[in-house]
């Protein structure tokens, strides 16, 4: 189990972490979670996770600048990044992909979608 | 500068407003003893004179007695009127009993020069009263065309009495008379370039001493050659019996439906009247060259003309100043406007987000829970989650809506054959139409089908017609899709054996929020947004969609969208 992929899920609501928590340990991913976009960046750096799921709207740093601020430095600059968010529309997405994300999920999300794309960006 | 209206305005466009039966009958009967006036002799003729005018003085006096508030005008007028027939008496007296002219001075010109006074107090007052608006522009016009008509009247009818040889007392007497005209314009001016809608009463009221004034001025071009009973005699009689009428106006025909316009409208007649004040200085010059023997007033027509320039520059300035303030609103409110604009957006995005965060938990613990649930509560889930995927579907058809009313919509365009498309809306409400027990059928000519389209608007478009299809087709029904290539356009259609709509119902079918009788009555889930975001995506796209429909036979909807080659 300790070399299964670890994915960090960022998302400022508690149910929604817990969701992605249950959902990725289920796929066999191990799962840390951060509570805001501070909290996401410091862990990044700490932990170097496998893939980052990112929420774009929480408070302190959005995921939008966790994301920059990840891309710009290179110890984190390769972590496969997810934003995860509530506005989905078009311009929306284009911003985050624009700004380094690797793919981009709208919520609600369904979670085979979810697991395919964690799947994929971990190398599984 | 506005004083209490009389009562509430009245509401009136145009200058048509009632008027009373008394005041037209007054009119006629004055016609009538106008046209007999002048079949009469002399003698008879004078007797009718002082009756015309004894008659307007009882009107005036009937309208000031049957009047609550603002009598004092009209018995000012009363007052004024009947001087003047005094006058009027005095004159015939000295023409019929003495044979001659009355004297100059003499007893008949004090109360002609007191008649003046009387109803320029009584004009005033009465504006006072109505509450006409002045506003600095209605005064500009007044004062422009009161000084024009002062030059004139200053050069041909006060100015040679300056150089006659009469005693000084005379000389004044005779210079009084243009000089209380000139004051008459001045009231006139007042009343009819004021910004109050005019009623018929106070249009009777303006023409009465229009004419008066008019009937002064010939008099003194021809005073030479005067006789009473001519011609002339018809202006001021005119005066008189319109002035009676004006007085037998009951009061309410007389409010004055204030106009809100602050400024004055420029129609063509007050145009043509500041035109013509313009141009009575160059008719001045031309006049005084051709007859009075180039004898040029130049210092008179100098200072008029001068005066007619900086009022001019004032009042058009005023103008200019008036389309600048309001290009400047209407700029900021254009500002105010895009601002609400980008408030309604962010407003939306925020709701649909704060909408989208419950309904992800929502659905994501739901499905966690049926996997483990044993197949009642699975049942119950199932509701939940289909309740889910409705709300789901409506906020995102409110920010789809809340996206085209502000900005429209971003077609990303590529190639898309229509053909696939409706194959692959096709397959995807299988599992819809397997569960309504409706059969899909689908019929390609064949055939080119390719459009330039948003791909996911336009299969926006299609599943949204098949989905509706469904929902309104009767238990074993079916659905029947035909995709046409004719005319330069590639046609879908998509027709159904449902309830059908009326005719009514038909042309409200696209708006928004619009929900036919037989979806409400048979509980048919829907926002009534559907119709409305597929003619908005066809519309953009340069298609147009269309409705047939029999009652209780079916419907069938018809997109039309260009051909890519």
């Amino acid at each position: 189990m300790s070399d299964a992929p670890l994915v960090l899920c960022a998302d400022d609501d508690a149910d929604i972490r817990a969701l992605l928590t249950i959902r990725l340990e289920r796929a066999g991913f191990r799962v840390a979670q951060a509570a805001d976009g501070e909290q996401a960046l410091s862990l990044a750096r700490e932990l170097s996770p496998d893939v980052l799921v990112l929420d774009v709207m929480m408070p302190r740093l959005s995921g939008t600048e966790v994301l920059l601020a990840l891309r710009g430095d290179e110890a984190t600059a390769a972590i496969p990044v997810v934003l995860l968010s509530a506005r989905a529309q078009e311009a929306d997405v284009e911003r985050g992909l624009e700004a380094g994300a690797d793919a981009y999920l709208a919520k609600p999300f369904q979670a085979p979608e979810l697991i395919e794309v964690v799947g994929r960006l971990a190398g599984r | 500068m506005t004083s209490t209206p009389v009562g509430e305005p009245v509401h009136v466009r145009s200058g048509f407003a009632p008027r009373s039966r008394a005041s037209l009958a007054f009119l006629a009967l004055g016609a009538v003893a106008i046209g007999v006036y002048f079949l009469l002799p002399d003698d008879a003729q004078d007797v009718l004179y002082v009756v015309i005018g004894l008659a307007a003085v009882a009107a005036v006096l009937h309208g000031a007695r049957s009047r609550a508030a603002g009598r004092l005008s009209w018995q000012l007028f009363a007052a004024g009127l009947l001087c003047a027939v005094v006058a009027d008496t005095i004159s015939s007296y000295y023409e019929v009993r003495l044979d001659r002219e009355p004297p100059v001075p003499s007893s008949a010109d004090v109360f002609y020069l007191a008649s003046y006074p009387l109803l320029l107090a009584g004009i005033f007052l009465l504006l006072r009263d109505l509450g006409s608006i002045r506003t600095r522009a209605a005064i500009l016009d007044a004062v422009i065309v009161t000084v024009a008509a002062g030059m004139v009247q200053w050069i041909f009818f006060v100015g040679p009495y300056l150089k006659t040889s009469l005693h000084p007392f005379a000389r004044g007497v005779e210079m009084a008379y243009p000089t209380m005209d000139l004051l008459m314009f001045v009231a006139l001016a007042q009343l009819a370039l004021g910004t109050g809608v005019r009623t018929w009463a106070y249009r009777l009221l303006v023409v009465a001493v229009g004419l008066w004034i008019v009937g002064d001025e010939l008099f003194g071009l021809s005073v030479d050659n005067y006789t009473a009973g001519g011609w002339l005699d018809a202006f001021w009689l005119a005066s008189y019996v319109c002035w009676g009428a004006a007085g037998l106006e009951p009061v309410e025909n007389w409010r004055l439906a204030l106009d809100r316009r602050q400024v004055p409208r420029l129609t063509k007649g007050r145009i043509a009247l500041l035109a013509a004040a313009l141009l009575t200085v160059p008719a001045v010059i031309l006049v005084e060259h051709f007859w009075h023997g180039r004898n040029l007033h130049s210092v008179s027509i100098a200072v008029g003309a001068s005066l007619l320039a900086v009022l001019v520059i004032a009042r058009f300035a005023g103008l200019v100043r008036a389309v600048d303030s309001a290009r400047i609103a209407e700029r900021e409110a254009n500002q105010r406007l895009r601002e609400l604009d980008r408030l309604k957006d962010e407003f939306v995005s925020t709701i649909s987000h704060e909408l989208r965060t419950p309904l992800t938990s929502i659905t994501g613990y739901v499905e966690l829970a049926r996997e483990q649930a044993d197949p009642e509560t699975n049942g119950y889930l199932a509701v939940v989650e289909r309740n889910a995927a409705r709300l789901l579907s409506l906020v995102n058809d409110l920010l789809f809506v809340a996206r085209l009313q502000s900005g429209g919509l971003d077609l990303e365009e590529e190639p898309v054959d229509v053909a696939q498309l409706v194959a692959e809306s096709v397959a995807a409400a299988k599992p819809q139409a397997v569960g309504a027990n409706v059969e899909l059928r689908l019929r390609l000519t064949g055939g080119d089908t390719a459009v330039r389209g948003d791909r996911r608007r336009l299969a926006q478009v299609i599943d949204n017609l098949v989905s509706n299809a469904i929902k309104f087709s009767p238990d074993a029904g079916s659905v029947d899709l035909t995709v046409d290539r004719g005319n330069g356009k590639v046609t879908v259609e998509v027709e159904d054996r449902g309830i059908g709509l009326s005719e009514s119902e038909r042309e409200r079918l696209f708006e928004r929020f619009f929900r036919s009788q037989g979806a409400l009555d048979r509980q048919i889930p829907g926002t009534g947004l559907g119709l409305y975001i597929t003619k908005s995506i066809v519309e953009a796209h340069g298609g147009s969609v269309a409705a047939r429909s029999i009652v209780g036979e079916g419907s069938s909807f018809v997109v039309e969208l260009p051909a890519a080659s």
